[in-house]
């Protein structure tokens, strides 16, 4: 068995500035909350972070300076806390750039990257303004002759997910929805796993079919317990939306951001 | 039956006319950010499409919850649903010609039935960076007809002319607090206002050239059979959100 357990802090370090960088879970839920504010706390520098829907994940690592450019198809807090302030400073001002995807072009570079392939035919976009913005091409099918637009592979330095349980070789079971994780796993050339809990990989044996992520794919798993927060984890807890709505209050305001980045997530007060 | 006499909100106006427009055994999508469409897509299978199957961002298929989340990616939309779908496999099938509806919003949204999700100002280095269109490029022309449902209705959301196109494509219908539109011929034109909107508040409203007067129906109120149905879907009023 190759035991790939280790600590946030050393399966962080090993992510370099400029790296690109794919996020698991969606908007408010089961995202790698505990890895994201350890990309803080260790200052890094010119990610490019992947996701299909973001929220406090890419809000922060904007704030913090962290990332460059974004891509993804939506950043927002949904209905309860309404726009990603810091991230919307942040491309205002020019300081990270906003490379929207329709999510569905988030799954096509994804799976351009996990067949192998340098881009992806992809149904729609007609009538878009996406495609000449961000420079999607299109191409004539060579069989009917009809006009496809293609996205190039996406393939992520790293993928950071956080499943509810792992073994210590880095099967992982996520319960509920899979989101994108499963594609960021099989697309990315490096895997960091987070989990509520590690357990004894045999307790899969009985139904492996239930086990989302295969520990091949994976290269360091860390025990991070309420390591989603805030964002949800279901069925252990739900998005901290008192700390979301703190959060969202300053986020707009680069300096108050930077406040409660000191006092949050770089302060002593900071460890959830 | 009977219309229902309390004053009624607009979010429940809204809620009902959007579950009126979804029909029996079709199938229908929502994602991220979207209290109304969850709502009327429940409503409308409890009272006029029991067979349509209801997909959504969440990741479930005919859910039954017990709560309402606010975000409706929220594993509480799970409840109830004997199997998952990913969000890749959702839009595969809008891909492949099988999705019937999509619900889809825009801030700003054109006499075309196009929208903006993406930028006020230049797209590169905007005065305002929205949250993006999330799936709508790829499902507004690949959905069979995509609801479009805005709650604010003025002239800075209907605009004659978008900053920025994020997706265009088979749009029926737009609902707002103050009348459902229909897109005939590649353009929107007013299907019905809401009772209680006169014709002039209406174009006031609206940014883009439409055409109402005395002659321009009204909206059906909600029914006593929608609006019980309504509350107990929805006990905690989650169909008041969006109007924050």
């Amino acid at each position: 068995m190759h035991d790939k357990r280790t600590t946030l802090t050393e399966a962080i370090a090993a992510i370099s500035n400029g790296a690109r960088v794919a996020l698991g879970g969606n908007t408010l839920h089961r995202g790698p909350g505990a890895a994201v504010h350890e990309l803080v706390r260790q200052g890094k520098r010119d990610l490019e972070i992947v996701k299909t829907a973001g929220a406090y994940d890419v809000d922060l690592l904007c704030a913090a300076g962290c990332a460059a450019a974004v891509s993804a198809g939506f950043v927002g807090y949904e209905t309860p806390f309404g726009m990603a302030g810091a991230y919307r400073a942040a491309v205002e001002a020019g300081r990270v750039e906003a490379r929207e995807h329709a999510c569905a072009t988030v799954v096509a570079g994804l799976r351009a990257a996990i067949q192998g392939v340098p881009f992806m035919p992809v149904a729609g976009l007609q009538g878009s303004d996406l495609p000449a913005a961000r420079g999607f091409q299109s191409l004539r099918d060579p069989y009917s002759g009809a006009e496809v637009f293609v996205v190039p592979a996406l393939m992520p330095d790293v993928a950071i997910l956080h499943v509810q349980e792992a073994d210590a070789e880095g099967n992982g079971r996520i319960i509920g929805t899979r989101f994108e994780d499963v594609l960021m796993a099989q697309a990315a050339r490096r895997v960091i796993l987070t989990a509520e809990r590690i357990v004894d990989g045999e307790a899969f044996v009985a139904a492996p079919e239930t086990v989302a992520i295969p520990g091949f794919l994976v290269d360091a798993v860390v025990e991070a317990p309420r390591g989603a927060w805030p964002f949800s984890c279901t069925p252990y807890y739900g998005f901290d939306a008192d700390y979301l709505a703190a959060w969202v209050a300053v986020a707009r305001d680069p300096e108050a951001a930077r406040e409660f980045i000191a006092e949050r997530i770089l302060g002593a007060a900071a460890l959830a | 039956m009977s219309v229902f006499p309390a004053p009624i909100a607009p979010a429940e106006i809204m809620a009902v006319a959007m579950a009126r427009l979804l029909r029996p055994g079709e199938t229908v999508f929502h994602g991220v950010a979207s209290p109304l469409p969850m709502i009327a897509t429940l409503l409308a299978k409890r009272l006029y499409a029991p067979d349509l199957v209801y997909l959504n961002i969440a990741g479930s298929i005919d859910p039954e919850p017990e709560r309402l989340p606010v975000s409706t990616v929220d594993p509480a939309l799970l409840r109830g649903s004997r199997a998952l779908v990913t969000l890749a496999d959702l839009f595969d099938l809008s891909a492949r010609g099988r999705l019937d509806v999509a619900f889809l919003s825009g801030v700003q949204i054109d006499g075309a039935g196009r929208i903006n999700m993406s930028a006020i100002g230049p797209f590169a280095r905007p005065k305002v960076r929205l949250p993006g269109g999330a799936g709508s490029a790829m499902l507004m022309p690949t959905a069979k007809r995509v609801i479009l449902w805005r709650t604010r209705h003025d002239p800075r959301t209907f605009v004659e002319r978008l900053d920025f196109v994020t997706a265009a494509g088979n749009v029926d219908r737009v609902v707002t607090p103050l009348s459902i539109l229909v897109r005939q011929d590649g353009r929107l034109v007013v299907e019905s206002i809401h009772p209680g909107v006169s014709p002039e508040a209406f174009r006031e409203a609206t940014g883009f050239p439409v055409e109402v007067g005395a002659a321009t129906p009204v909206t059906p109120p909600p029914t006593v059979e929608e609006m019980a149905a309504l509350r107990e879907i929805d006990p905690e009023g989650v169909v008041h959100s969006e109007f924050g």
